[in-house]
């Protein structure tokens, strides 16, 4: 094997694929990144078996075609470091993966292709097709309230729910759930229901961009594989049953009041700063036309903050983590939010005024 | 029917001792505190045992028993750290465990599908690793409940296992003292005895409405467990409800200024202890107070600063009480119930 290729057309597939590489592994080449080089294009593969990305990219010249696997993230840290513009030239020799730029040469080890995984994806049920920046919003909207190591494994990733023209995401981590959904334009005969672990979602969205671009999904009982520009992204499923969120969603709340966003959000985070480190409680003072928010910690020092509302109707009195208020006042792109309650052993429901695609369920704490 | 294992060290302070220094395993050492100090024996090994030192045991008494006996001063850091290592291989198995200490938890195996789901295998298993990984041997209790696991614990102590299936339950209740029960102490015990009432059968003999005239609501407790009755689930979050330091003093201090003095130390230690939880919330302060006539008081107020000022406030007020030479002295937090903190859950 042996080719050249610019610095910036190896970068940034490498980048990506690297970052599905785990920093401990139990397998020595899992560590690696898999380079293989035809005749005109490159591709990386990087995976930890339970996640796989392909990256491809186009070499300047390919003198020997083939294929070799090197330490992902050496080769990552060693391409960023070379001045922008760089020509890089790889190439195998007497087993060692040398890389020459300008004066630079750096000889990496290498593992044999054979022992590097694949993961192996079974059939696809279906295929459909919808746009970079759709899959991005549901992420974006969502991914915040995945759980992380939970017991409850299947909470540690993101439900996608497909139905005929509609795609929605939830996640979950037993305390709040978010849910967006949108239409697509794509037909499936019925309804297929998923959970992409944690890490495949953080991944996959990096692949992806606000575009109409086009991206791929083949749907498969236990894989879930995208396609996009110059990537291939495979994805083991977790195999488990998801919580039904539409039970979850409030019905009944009858204290419905409007706030600026971005003030509500600055006056948490200020309050925030004194609640107790480990509970992260803020109590909330609704009134007619007034939020009072209120924190305190250990060493007895208190915040109080207040913030005009909109809203008519009777006092309450309602404890949150506030990490979970501001976690959904921080994606809501709107220029005003909407907060329904019930009463102080209820959930909460936020959402954008008058309602839009996404919507959010916070429990409170009993202060 | 649950399937419940109790795991317990065998004389785990005095096992670390004796595995990072094999010389001293034939020989009766003991982990605690120096008799010249009026320290007490926390753990000692089974060459003691043969000379009836027990823990608790204050460590004058045990060398009066033993001469020969070696104590040993406790080093909490390394016995914590083959702790870790322990509770780390009973969370491999399952994550419903519930440590008890540093050296005992109950685990819920209930739901575990490996070992084709046999508890004799899980516990031979646990057995096995903690000596290859450690170098302590486990006794380990497997039973339909909480309390039957714990006595099972201890039927073939040291190294045991011993297992108590459901259908083997009546039988084994039938060959037990009251005595073995949890909660029956030797005050417990005594009164039953005077009651005509020795063994799990005679137990079950006398009526609910008796149990409950003699004993109040442990009598409810008694009526259940002569009948193999146990629903305490395994407590995942076991919740600790305060923390506190107290020292006893070598020397008696003879008056409120040697107590204000001493305090300050502890005070200092209490904060680290709390450094080591994490600062959990607190609500409430305390002192104990311990005199030379062995009587105890102690004063607590509500607070969530534990500095020294408040301490040595309460310590004045809980001294004049008696004003006479002080014994122990301890400081300490409660902590806020998790309930009144509490997250809730959506589902």
């Amino acid at each position: 094997m042996k080719f050249s290729i610019s610095r910036e057309a190896l970068l940034r597939p490498l980048t990506l694929v690297a970052g599905v590489v785990e920093r401990r592994q139990t397998l020595p080449v899992l560590s690696n990144v898999l380079i293989d080089v035809k005749d005109d294009s490159v591709s990386l593969t990087g995976t930890d078996l339970e996640v796989e990305l392909v990256g491809r990219t186009v070499p300047a010249t390919v003198d020997v075609a083939g294929s070799a696997t090197v330490p992902a993230r050496k080769l990552m840290d060693i391409c960023k470091s070379l001045a922008e513009g760089s020509d890089i030239t790889i190439a195998v020799e007497e087993g060692r993966a040398i890389l020459r730029a300008g004066r630079s040469r750096f000889t990496l080890s290498t593992l044999p292709v054979a022992e590097f995984p694949n993961i192996d994806e079974g059939q696809g049920e279906a295929e459909i097709t919808l746009t970079r920046g759709t899959l991005k919003h549901l992420i974006d909207a969502t991914s915040f309230a995945m759980a992380q190591q939970d017991v409850r494994y299947y909470l540690n990733g993101m439900l996608i729910d497909l139905r005929d023209q509609l795609v929605r995401a939830v996640a979950t981590d037993g305390h709040r759930l978010a849910v967006c959904a949108r239409d697509a334009e794509f037909t499936l005969d019925k309804p297929f229901k998923m959970i992409l672990p944690r890490k495949g979602v953080l991944e996959l969205a990096r692949l992806l961009d606000d575009s109409d671009e086009p991206l791929t999904l083949t749907l498969g009982n236990n894989h879930l594989r995208a396609h996009t520009g110059n990537y291939t992204f495979t994805s083991k499923l977790v195999d488990g049953k998801f919580p039904d969120y539409e039970r979850v969603v409030p019905k009944g709340g009858d204290k419905q009041f409007c706030a600026d966003r971005a003030e509500l959000r600055q006056v948490l985070s200020r309050t925030a700063i004194l609640s107790n480190e480990k509970y992260r409680g803020v109590r909330l003072n609704l009134d007619e036309g007034n939020l009072r928010v209120t924190a305190n910690n250990p060493d007895q020092e208190e915040a109080e903050e207040n913030v005009s509302v909109e809203y008519q109707g009777s006092a309450l009195e309602i404890g949150f983590n506030v990490g979970y208020l501001v976690d959904v006042l921080n994606v809501l792109g709107c220029e005003q939010v909407q907060m329904t309650l019930s009463d102080p052993n209820s959930s909460a429901l936020l959402e954008a005024q008058g309602g839009s695609d996404a919507l959010y369920v916070v429990m409170p704490m009993r202060l | 029917m649950k399937k419940i294992l109790h795991a317990d060290c065998d004389c785990f302070y005095a096992a670390v001792e004796m595995r990072d220094n094999p010389a001293l395993a034939d020989r009766p050492i003991a982990v605690g505190g120096r008799a010249d100090h009026r320290g007490v024996i926390a753990t000692c090994n089974y060459p003691a045992r043969a000379f009836g030192v027990r823990s608790a045991m204050p460590s004058a008494q045990a060398l009066k028993l033993c001469p020969e006996l070696e104590i040993i001063r406790p080093d909490f850091e390394r016995y914590r750290a083959v702790s870790a290592d322990i509770q780390a291989l009973f969370f491999e198995l399952t994550p419903k465990v519930e440590p008890l200490s540093l050296d005992e938890a109950y685990l819920d195996v209930s739901d575990v599908i490996r070992f084709q789901g046999s508890a004799t295998w899980m516990a031979r298993w646990l057995k096995e690793q903690a000596l290859s990984r450690t170098g302590i041997t486990l006794s380990v209790g497997a039973a339909p409940n909480k309390f039957l696991a714990k006595i099972a614990s201890d039927w073939d102590k040291p190294d045991g296992l011993r297992v108590i299936t459901p259908d083997q339950a009546d039988a084994f209740i039938d060959q037990l003292a009251v005595s073995k029960l949890h909660g029956v102490g030797p005050a417990t015990a005594a009164k039953l005895e005077r009651l005509g009432i020795r063994t799990c059968p005679e137990l079950r003999d006398v009526s609910l409405a008796r149990l409950l005239e003699n004993f109040g609501k442990f009598g409810q407790r008694l009526y259940e467990l002569s009948r193999g009755i146990d629903h305490r689930e395994v407590n995942i979050t076991r919740e600790r409800k305060s923390v506190s330091v107290e020292t006893t003093f070598d020397q008696d201090l003879p008056d409120l200024a040697a107590c204000q003095q001493a305090v300050t130390a502890l005070v200092v230690k209490l904060d680290e202890r709390l450094a080591r939880h994490e600062h959990p919330p607190l609500n409430k302060l305390f002192v104990k107070v311990r005199f030379n006539d062995f009587s105890i008081t102690t004063l607590e107020t509500s607070g969530v600063t534990p500095g020294l000022e408040i301490y040595q406030h309460l310590l004045d007020e809980a001294w004049h009480r008696r004003a006479r030479p002080v014994r122990l002295l301890g400081v300490g937090v409660r902590l806020t119930p998790p309930d009144d903190l509490k997250q809730l859950g959506l589902f």
